[in-house]
This record gives C-alpha cells, structure tokens and sequence, in this order.
C-alpha cells in the first residue's frame, strides 16, 4: 500500500512517497540525488544493494534473488536477552527488536531509510500546528480487536502519563492533544510547530497499545499484544524468545516467515561462531573483528553501515584544562582520526573531521568536512597560547564496550603527537555512566547513535536542556536558539538546512566535544536469507525482518 | 549425628542471614543506578524519580532492608526491576541448569582426575607421570575463557562436532541438549580434574609407603587389590576434602563459563543482574548460591563424619 502525504495546507501531495515530508524535499530525504543515481544504476546491473543516506554497506553476496518464499523459521543470534517488553519504555536492541515486530506505531521507515506509513495510510501536516494521520482500514489487533482512533489517544496520553516514565514523553511536549476525528483520522494538535513530530511517531517507543488490552489487566512489561508482523509466543529468560506469523498483518503476504526464533547471544565470539556453523541464520552488531571473516566467507552475508555509530570525545567544560577553548580544539586538532579508524576498528569506520549530521540528512554540511585535519602543530600552538604547552589529563572511558574502548584507546596514543598526556580511566558501564553525569574527570569518550534521523537529535547533546550537555556544563544561547528553531520550521527544507549547518559551525567552534570516528555497525546473515535490508534507522534497522525470508 | 546436624543447620541459616544483609548493603555502594539503567540516559529526573518511587528505592535503606527480609521469611525473593519477573521464578528456572553443570563437571572431574592421579602414583617419576604432571599443570594454569575459547574452536568450528553456544533444552531434543553441555562441561572440568589428579597421586604415593600396604603385600595380595582396596580407599580422603572446596569455586567459575556458553543459569542470571544493578536479582541469586555453597561444605562435613567417627564425636 502506497502512502500519503500533505502539504503545509492539508491537501494530500501525490508525487513521491517521501514522508516527513514537506520539509524533505524530494531526492533529498535520507539520500542525495548523486548518491541516488549513483544506487539506482548499480540496482540496475542486477545487484540488491537497498539505497540510503550516507555509507551503507553491502557485501557482493547479497542473497538469494528471485521471488520470496513463504515459510520457515529464522533463527537470530541476538546480542543482548531480552529484559522486558513495556512498549513505552526502550531498554536496548532486544527489546526494541521484539517491540517492532509485535507492536507497530503509525509510521515507520522504508528500505531507503525514509518515513514511511505503518499504521498510517495517509499522514502530514493539515497547518504547522496540526499533524493528521489516517488509519487504515480494519487493522486487527493480535487478539482479533479491531483498531481504533480511540486506541491510538489511548496510547498517547500513556506516553505522556508521567507514570508510564515513557521514553517520548518529554520529546511530546509541545503536543496539546491528540483528538480522534472522523474516518479514522487522528489529529495531532501542537502548542507550537515541532518539525520533529513525524520521527517520533516512527519511534518504536511509540508503539500503538490496544486501550482495551491495557485498561482490562494485561501487564505490558511481561506480556506482549500488538498489531505487528509476528505474534509473541514465548519467552524462556537466557534461552530464546519465539515469535510466530500474524496471518492478520495489516501488509498483505507480509510476513513471508513463519515464525522467528531469538537466542541470547550476548559474548561476541559465541555469536560469530553460531553464524559460522549455522545453528543460527542471522546475528546482529556483528564485531569489527569479525567483519572481514564474513565478508570472506562465501556462505555469509554483512550488511552494515558507517552512518549511525559514531564515538565522541566530551570535554566538561567548567573543569580545568579543558575550560579553555583552545585547549579544546588542540584535542580536536590533534587526533589523526583517519588512523584511528585502522587503529581502534581495523579499517571499519570512517573518520569525522567536520559536522555530525551525515550525508543525505536535513543540514549535512560538506563545507564544514576537514574542520578538524591533523594539525599537531597547530595543537600545540594552541596549548601555549593557553599556557599548558604539554597538559596531562585523565580520559575517562568504558570497557564495557570496544565501540568505545578502542577510539579511547586509539585517541590517547594520538594525543601524544600533540604532547597531551592522556591517561586512560576505564570503568564498567554504570560506574562509567554515574562518572560521566558527575562530571569527575574533565574528558571523556563515549560513542552512541542518533535517536531518529532527524538533526533534532542534536538537542540532546549540544541544547543546553538536553541530558549530554547538562553532565558537560555546556550551556551556549546562540546553538540553543538556533535548534528551537530548527524544531519549530516546519516545511522549510533550505532554511533547515542553513539553521543545523549553523549549529554544526558553532559546536565545531567552541567544541564541548569533539567527534571520532563514525563505526561500521550492522547484522550478519546466511546467504541464503533474502528480503533484509539494513537502513541506518536506529532502533528501526531490523523492521525489514517483515519482509525476510528463507531460501532453503 | 542429628545434634551435630541441626547445630549445622542453624549455624547456616545465620551464615546465610549475613550474606544476605551485607550484600544488601554492598550493592548500594556499588556505583550505578539500576532505574537508569532501565530508562537511560535520556530520561528526566522526574522520570527517574516517579520509578525509583514506584519500586520503592526512594525509601530509607532500612525500610528497604526491612520488607525485603520480610518477603524472605515469607519465601518471596521480590520482584525483578528490569524484566518485572518474580526472582524466584527465573531462579528456579536456572538453577537446575547450573547444577547440572556443576554436578556433570565434578562426575568428569572425578571421573578423570582420579585414576590418572592412581596412575601417576604408579608410575612415579617416569614418564608417564612426568607427562601427567605437565598436563595437569596446564589444567590448572589456564583460565577457563582459554580452555572454552579454544574448545570451542576446535570441537564446534573446526571439526564440527560439537554445537557451539546455542542451548538445546532438554526438552526439545535430549540428545540436543547432552549435545551443548559437554563443552561447557569439559571447561568446568578440566582444572578441577587436574587438582583431583594431583591430590590422588601425592596421597597415593604417601599412603602406598604406609605399614599397613607393605603388609598387605607381603600377605601376598595382588597389586590391583592392594590399590583399590587398600591404597585408594584410604588416599581418598583428602580427595574428597579437596573436592568440596573445589565444586564451591565451581559456582564462581560458571560465571565465566555460562557467558561464554550461552548458558542460562544462575551465574548469568547474576551477571546480567549484576551489570543492569537490579538489586533484587543480585540479592536473590547470590542468597541461593550462597545457601547452595554451604550445603556442599555441609555434605562434605557430614560425609567426613560418616566416613571418621573422631570427627562425628568430636
């Protein structure tokens, strides 16, 4: 089923089934037009490669080819158990994998990484204020109900319930109401235009519960009941968590498995090694280690990306010697990022030297690319300007992660090139994120990945109210005032553009953090599993799982 | 015999009282917030406290202590913060899988490291026992991440003979499931045998100069009956002292194991509760394990009493 949009007026646009919308323009939503034809010719020689924004990659073996099949079971190694399944409330790939393939929210995202309908069938702007959604029709639930526009109020108000402590609550706010209408539209009334709105209601966290289901005892943390692809069937905590096929589902013939099968496999090797012998079909964060043996391996598909993941160095920036500017920008100067990549992940990154937003994003920024080369002379010069022509400073870091152990690692070695004496500090996860938030050490490396594919995400970590920016102290007027604005143009894809490239230039100034290397992340499969596509969506890159199937 | 038991008895329910009160306080000096740890770092403090109020960790830490000793009496091990799940339940359903391993490891161990340790004795400074030395002092030298790893390299990727991690139930397929547990098994094993065998060969090679096997001997009976039923039986007790202490650091050891495995037991239970801080999980496994431990210490005392009345009296 094709989906809809609407232009700032509420008329439906019939061009191009790029969502979000207005404020995407056409060949610009999540891929550059370059990029796109660049994708649809090699698409064209016979190749599966599924196109998206910025560096998806893809091993020549793609998978089988032909028409999908029905039937079978696909095995997943996955790399954390799942904890529990409160459908508000993310905790970690394992649970968002299951809250995607059991729940569906209103929209999601295609093969290319772009907004698309879910539970929606038509969806967009009626005003700057006003987001109208229709349902499609007859949607079942996986105990039979029917959909509602009532079900999907209900939903909303228990995000925003402070009780449920759910994940978008706050990110709602500017949200007034959301109000049922007539023919199964649901119309969401903001306080004030927020151009963020379409990606949260593509967030997993955002998933449409059955009013019914909830308000009549159902436990949601250890029960499960939505309108997705598969329905729950069992979980056996550390042993599997077994899915089955919603014959229901409200895509027809999708899914094309009968069933998937989730095995905990949280220690990197154990998860390889059950790919390379088959007892599973698919893994996911598939190891930098491991990349290379798959890649060779003539059974064994990668697909992955160089868009999402990426690490950071954070300065607390009221603490000593990183309170100086300079001090801050000869770190940034002083990192060779491009080795650091071989270094820290083998080759499987790629460095940034300039803005966060990636390629094909609204506000990527090529002028701002090589902002922070290496410049260890420069990185010097800066530190004597400052008075600490060879300052040692405690790194802190984590060893729960190599993602972020290694750039840490890498980072501290590079350092000395500029005559800084790190000296690394790492901790384990909690103790780490208890260290960070009371500002401890004055430096830091961390890695995460954007929340939703919108340069909004950057609140979080450079507006002076989001969580990264309160644990540095980092407080700027001008970077807050251009991301409200930035949240509040709706459908002003050029201005947009020039309010994130703003910010990107003001951050790259006066560095609070200064960023690495973005990491190649993503899933391995047996080559005969066809119909996955990776798109670097973030909790969302396993929704193609609907449209896997096996060919054996 | 009962007297001696039931002062036992009493003595562990204290012993385990302790351990249940100082990890209750030592997980709350851990770093780590385990409501964060569920909700991330992206929720507000306001979130943060209205859960912390939900659960009940906004409470003054005695209260805290107070109703968790409380639902202990009662038998209820409290609720988990991550998965909302009762303890009890995801403890009684590991625990089987953990004493499985424990139980199978010791068979094996036993099993190997006894008459190769008989054998050593035998042969004492030749070659055979020189090449029995060095192989136990490689058991016992490589840590069981080593011994997994490579056991798994070779038993389930190189020659395939064996699954890697994925773990069978029992129910689903029993030969699937003898199938995943030998490696884990052997890695448990392999440096608890290497100790049996060392402590069989140096009590066989003191007992076999004792009095009473030279005369036996020289009453002409058969070396194989002199070692069984002399030598061997009389050796064995400090084996079985030794064992016990060993099937205890057994219940350490799974830790490592069932990460690497994939196994769900109890240990792995602990470590996810452990990393996520949910209290109640750590507080719950490391209570059971604790009163597992001193339940082996208990049999292997008692067992001494059975096997040596000096002890029993005494």
């Amino acid at each position: 089923m094709e989906s809809k949009r609407f232009d700032a007026n509420g008329h439906p646009v019939e061009d191009t089934p790029n969502v979000g919308g207005q404020f995407w323009p056409a060949g610009r939503n999540g891929i550059s037009r370059k990029r796109f034809l660049q994708l649809a010719a090699i698409a064209g020689s016979g190749l599966a490669l599924g196109a998206c924004g910025g560096d998806q990659q893809e091993t020549a073996k793609a998978g089988p080819t032909g028409p999908p099949k029905r039937g079978g079971t696909l095995r997943i190694g996955l790399s954390t158990d799942v904890s529990e399944f409160e459908p508000h409330i993310s905790t970690g790939a394992a649970s968002n994998l299951i809250r995607i393939m059991v729940y569906s929210p209103l929209l999601t995202y295609d093969k290319r990484g772009e907004l698309t309908g879910n539970l929606a069938e038509d969806f967009g702007w009626a005003d700057d204020r006003t987001y109208e959604v229709k349902l499609r029709e007859a949607v079942q639930f996986h105990n039979g109900d029917e959909l509602t526009p009532e079900d999907v109020v209900y939903s909303f108000q228990r995000i925003k319930d402070p009780k449920t402590a759910a994940d978008l609550s706050e990110r709602l706010a500017d949200v007034e109401k959301v109000e049922a209408g007539d023919g199964n539209v649901v119309r969401f009334r903001l306080k004030q235009p927020n151009a963020v709105l379409p990606y949260l209601l593509a967030d997993p966290s955002s998933a449409i519960v059955s009013k019914k289901w909830i308000e009549g005892g159902a436990k949601p943390k250890t029960e499960v009941m939505g309108t997705g692809p598969f329905k729950f069937v069992e979980r056996m905590p550390g042993v599997s968590v077994k899915l089955e096929r919603n014959d229901n589902y409200f895509v027809p013939k999708l899914p094309y498995l009968d069933g998937i099968d989730i095995q905990p496999l949280a220690e990197d090797n154990a998860r390889v090694n059950a790919l390379r012998s088959g007892s599973v079909d698919f893994i996911d964060y598939v190891p930098y280690t491991a990349m290379d043996i798959i890649e060779r391996s003539s059974d064994l598909v990668l697909k992955s990306d160089k868009v999402l993941g990426f690490g950071w160095m954070g300065f607390v920036v009221d603490k000593k010697p990183v309170d100086d500017q300079k001090v801050r920008q000869a770190f940034a100067y002083g990192m060779d990022r491009e080795k650091m990549v071989q270094t820290a992940f083998s080759g499987h990154g790629v460095p940034i030297s300039g803005g966060i937003i990636p390629e094909g994003w609204v506000g990527y920024s090529p002028d701002l690319e090589g902002t922070y080369e290496p410049d260890y002379d420069r990185a010097k010069k800066l530190l004597r300007e400052a008075g600490l022509p060879s300052p040692s400073v405690d790194i802190l870091s984590t060893s729960a992660y190599s993602v972020i152990a290694r750039p840490a690692e890498a980072a501290q070695a590079e350092l000395k090139n500029a005559d800084i004496n790190g000296k690394l500090v790492m901790q384990e996860w909690l103790t780490f994120l208890d260290t960070v938030e009371a500002g401890t050490y004055p430096v830091h490396v961390w890695g995460s990945t954007p929340d939703f594919n919108d340069p909004d995400f950057l609140s979080d970590y450079i507006g002076s109210d989001g969580w990264f920016a309160q644990y540095i102290k980092f407080k700027d007027e001008k970077i807050d005032e251009l991301l409200l604005e930035g949240r509040r143009t709706v459908g002003a894809q050029e201005k947009r553009d020039e309010i994130y490239h703003d910010v990107q230039e003001r951050m790259l100034d006066l560095a609070p953090w200064t960023l690495l290397i973005r990491r190649e992340q993503g899933e391995a499969m047996k080559s005969y599993v066809g119909g996955y596509t990776h798109i670097p969506a973030g909790a969302w890159s396993m929704i193609t799982l609907r449209e896997t199937w096996l060919d054996k | 015999m009962s007297t001696y038991l039931i002062r036992r008895l009493i003595y562990l329910a204290f012993q385990a009282l302790a351990v249940a009160t100082v990890v209750f306080l030592l997980l709350r000096l851990v770093p780590g917030d385990p409501v964060r740890a569920t909700l991330g770092q992206t929720a507000t403090p306001e979130q943060v406290a209205e859960v912390r109020g939900q659960l009940g960790l906004d409470q003054p830490l005695i209260q805290q202590y107070g109703e968790w000793m409380g639902n202990l009496v009662r038998g209820d091990l409290g609720t988990a913060i991550t998965s909302a799940r009762p303890v009890s339940l995801d403890v009684g359903l590991r625990i089987g899988n953990t004493l499985e391993l424990i139980v199978l490891s010791t068979v094996v161990a036993l099993a190997v490291g006894i008459p190769l340790g008989v054998i050593a004795a035998l042969r004492s400074n030749k070659v055979t026992d020189y090449a029995l030395g060095s192989l136990a002092m490689l058991g016992l030298s490589l840590p069981s991440f080593v011994v997994g790893t490579v056991l798994l390299l070779i038993f389930a990727l190189w020659l395939g003979w064996l699954p890697e991690s994925r773990y069978v139930p029992w129910g689903e397929s029993p030969l699937g499931h003898l199938r995943t547990v030998v490696l884990p098994v052997l890695t448990l094993a392999a440096p608890f045998a290497a100790v049996v065998m060392r402590m069989t060969r140096s009590s066989m090679l003191e007992v076999v100069r004792k009095d009473y096997v030279r005369t036996a001997r020289a009453k002409g009976l058969g070396s194989w009956a002199i070692t069984m039923r002399h030598a061997l039986r009389n050796a064995l007790a400090p084996v079985l002292s030794i064992s016990g202490l060993e099937v205890v650091s057994l219940f350490g050891n799974t830790v490592l194991v069932e990460i690497i495995f994939s196994w769900p037991g109890l240990s792995s239970l602990l470590f996810d509760g452990v990393t996520q801080r949910d209290y109640p999980v750590v507080q719950g496994v490391v209570l059971v394990i604790a009163a597992l431990v001193m339940l082996v210490n208990l049999i292997v005392d008692v067992a001494y009493g059975v096997l040596d009345p000096r002890i029993r009296n005494s």
